[in-house]
């Protein structure tokens, strides 16, 4: 490859990473999905695969906002915590009764965003590390959402949160149409903004965007402040999905949502990744799970799966692994 | 470094370099706390209420002083949370009774924790992965085979374990303390060792310390499997103290452990600290708690209490060890 004399290759080289690993981890699910019918004939079908998307959607918002904290080299331990708080607060506040629900819900999300806003300060004005001040405003959060409802959150899910996640259009269900919008979004948002080439800047290299005329500061509370915002989105779909909201209704998503992003070919280290790449992690990994399920194995089984995928994708994305292929497939041809 | 050369600093006594480090703060700290308890409560100077007390801090002392290896050496270990589950439902599912059971089960909580240390290690070291997302990841599946063993609360941890283990010998010295004693002393004698010296150096200057011959990779792995080790046995005084198994019993170490390091005076950046200093860091927080909810607070105060603690502690930390640096490079 050094014979290549080409001028510039680095622009090439990064697309050529994501776009291979985006494709990778899209194909693996497509996979996935078609090899599932082998293990039992009730997977694979349309309507299975409409339950997948629709389960992927909780983990696709969610990692929305995980993603832009790893893409400043960050890492929000207060997923799990502020889903509760959103389908806590939504239950209790607005409840069946729908009483003013079209302001209640955007001040619940503003409450939210308020929370991950108070960690992005602790971060960059105390100096804490993010995953450490995460932890702390996480346990916080899930003590005030105890004590408020002591031990039993009451009340259930206000009917726009039950139509968007149970009505159907045109034969697919409503929250399919509404994440493909949010996809849109979030990956405009992410790859086309300024705000969104000031996140990767200030991942990539923070001195270096600070000079660049980037305000780093004000800038870093951006991603904790939507991450939880997001969060308590999915909090109020749960209670849509679910019609109800527990205290422990967030637990087993703060996993997957670093691992989607992971998976999606992001850097640990933050500075690279696409939202695209995570939503094809957040697919691949609820197929798993769906998976696992239809199996029959344990919770303890499927954490051990997700705990040794994340690894994996560490350990095969450190090598530029993918990149390496795809760059060798690239160039075969010629 | 030739500022420091030209003027050199008064070089202080041993014992006055101590007192003005974080781990003399942070003694001086539980002493005046302990003071103010035994104020309030005055049983609290009675041979049970410390044995007591130091039941209650022996497993987190324990955890702590294993991530300070790590921290020192600049990185983050957040296996400790697997670690800790996992030996904990071991001792609950396979209670091995008598003396020599429990010799088998430590050593037992010890070798997983040495084997996830060298996992981490190899992670880390050899293949190049971030600390914080290696021992993620060993930190789920640990939690994961946690689950695999033993699915909800329950078991019961072997009787000489439980009774031995929290009593006291000759009815003054609390044999849980005798471990952190034991962690102590070979924390001293392993400071000053070649490993023991190449740890704070990798933690300070990574790159200064390998073009110095320090073989860093084998200071790395040294370090995540002493630290692996000091869980397993963390995860065997914590089984000692509840006497029953719960596939979730290190989760609450992940958080508790970096507020013992950080209120011990080992900044989380690296290169400087000292175990002593997170054992009493440890110490503290256990009789912060104490005080504080001597009189039967709710549980949820707990929580809201513990997440100001660990922000406040790390806070501190970082002031002592930005006053400290000062204080060097004058």
């Amino acid at each position: 490859m050094p014979s290549e004399a080409s001028s510039d290759r680095r622009g090439r080289q990064k697309l050529d990473r994501e776009t291979v690993n985006t494709l990778v981890v899209f194909g693996l699910s497509i996979v996935l999905i078609v090899c599932s019918r082998f293990i039992s004939p009730a997977l694979g079908s349309w309507s299975q695969v409409l339950t997948v998307l629709i389960l992927a959607s909780f983990l696709i918002i969610l990692s929305f906002g995980q993603g832009l904290v790893i893409l400043i080299g960050g890492l929000d331990l207060s997923i799990p915590a502020l889903i509760t708080l959103g389908g806590v607060l939504t239950t209790t506040w607005v409840g069946t009764s729908d009483a003013g629900v079209w302001y209640m819900l955007p001040a619940i999300l503003a409450i939210c965003a308020l929370v991950g806003a108070v960690s992005g300060i602790g971060i960059v004005w105390l100096k804490v590390p993010p995953f450490i001040m995460t932890m702390a405003t996480s346990i916080v959060v899930a003590s005030v959402a105890l004590g408020y409802t002591s031990g039993t959150p009451r009340g259930g899910s206000p009917s726009a949160l039950l139509w968007l996640m149970k009505a159907w259009f045109l034969g697919v269900p409503v929250v399919i149409y509404f994440t493909l919008a949010f996809i849109l979004f979030g990956w405009l948002l992410q790859n086309f903004t300024a705000l969104g080439r000031r996140l990767r800047a200030l991942g990539t290299n923070r001195n270096a965007a600070l000079i660049a005329g980037v305000g780093v500061n004000r800038l870093e509370l951006v991603p904790y402040a939507v991450s939880a915002a997001c969060a308590g989105f999915v909090g109020m779909m749960l209670v849509g999905y679910s019609n109800g909201a527990t205290l422990r209704m967030g637990d087993s998503y703060m996993l997957p949502s670093i691992a989607a992003v992971v998976i999606g070919g992001s850097s640990i280290l933050g500075g690279s990744g696409t939202f695209i790449g995570t939503v094809g992690g957040a697919i691949l990994l609820t197929t798993l799970g769906t998976m696992i399920s239809a199996i029959g194995l344990s919770e303890g089984w499927r954490t051990i799966i997700e705990g040794g995928i994340i690894v994996g994708a560490l350990l095969v994305l450190r090598g530029e692994f993918l990149t390496h292929i795809g760059n060798r497939m690239l160039t075969r041809g010629k | 470094m030739s500022a420091i050369a030209a003027n050199p600093a008064p070089r202080r006594s041993p014992f006055w370099r101590a007192v003005i480090s974080g781990t003399g703060i942070v003694a001086l700290i539980y002493v005046l706390l302990y003071a103010l308890y035994a104020f309030w409560q005055p049983d609290a100077l009675s041979v049970y209420t410390f044995t007591d007390l130091v039941n209650n801090s022996t497993p987190l002392a324990l955890a702590a002083a294993g991530e300070t290896l790590v921290v020192i050496s600049r990185g983050f270990d957040l296996s400790v949370a697997g670690v800790v589950s996992l030996t904990n439902v071991l001792m609950a599912v396979y209670p091995l009774d008598g003396p020599g059971g429990a010799l088998v089960s430590l050593l037992m909580c010890c070798a997983i924790g040495a084997v996830v240390g060298m996992i981490n290690g190899i992670l880390v070291a050899r293949l190049g992965l971030q600390t914080i997302a290696a021992t993620l990841g060993t930190m789920i599946v640990c939690q994961g085979l946690a689950l695999v063993i033993l699915d909800a609360p329950g078991g019961m941890v072997a009787d000489f374990v439980t009774y031995t283990l929290t009593d006291t010998l000759f009815g003054v010295v609390p044999i849980a303390g005798l471990f952190l004693v034991a962690a102590i002393v070979l924390w001293l004698a392993f400071r000053r060792t070649n490993t023991g010296i190449g740890l704070y150096a990798i933690g300070a200057d990574e790159q200064s310390a390998r073009f110095s011959g320090v073989a860093v990779s084998g200071v790395r792995i040294t370090a995540f499997v002493g630290a692996g080790i000091l869980y397993g046995v963390a995860g065997f005084m914590l089984s000692a103290q509840t006497a029953t198994g719960n596939p979730t019993a290190g989760t609450p170490f992940l958080m508790l452990t970096f507020a013992a390091v950080a209120l011990g005076g080992t900044p989380l950046s690296g290169g400087r600290g000292s175990l002593v200093g997170s054992i009493l860091g440890a110490g503290t927080l256990m009789l912060l708690q104490k005080v504080l909810f001597s009189g039967g607070v709710s549980s949820f105060y707990t929580g809201i209490f513990q997440g100001f603690v660990l922000v406040l502690a790390i806070v501190f930390g970082n002031t002592v060890a930005r006053l400290l640096r000062k204080d060097d490079a004058r």
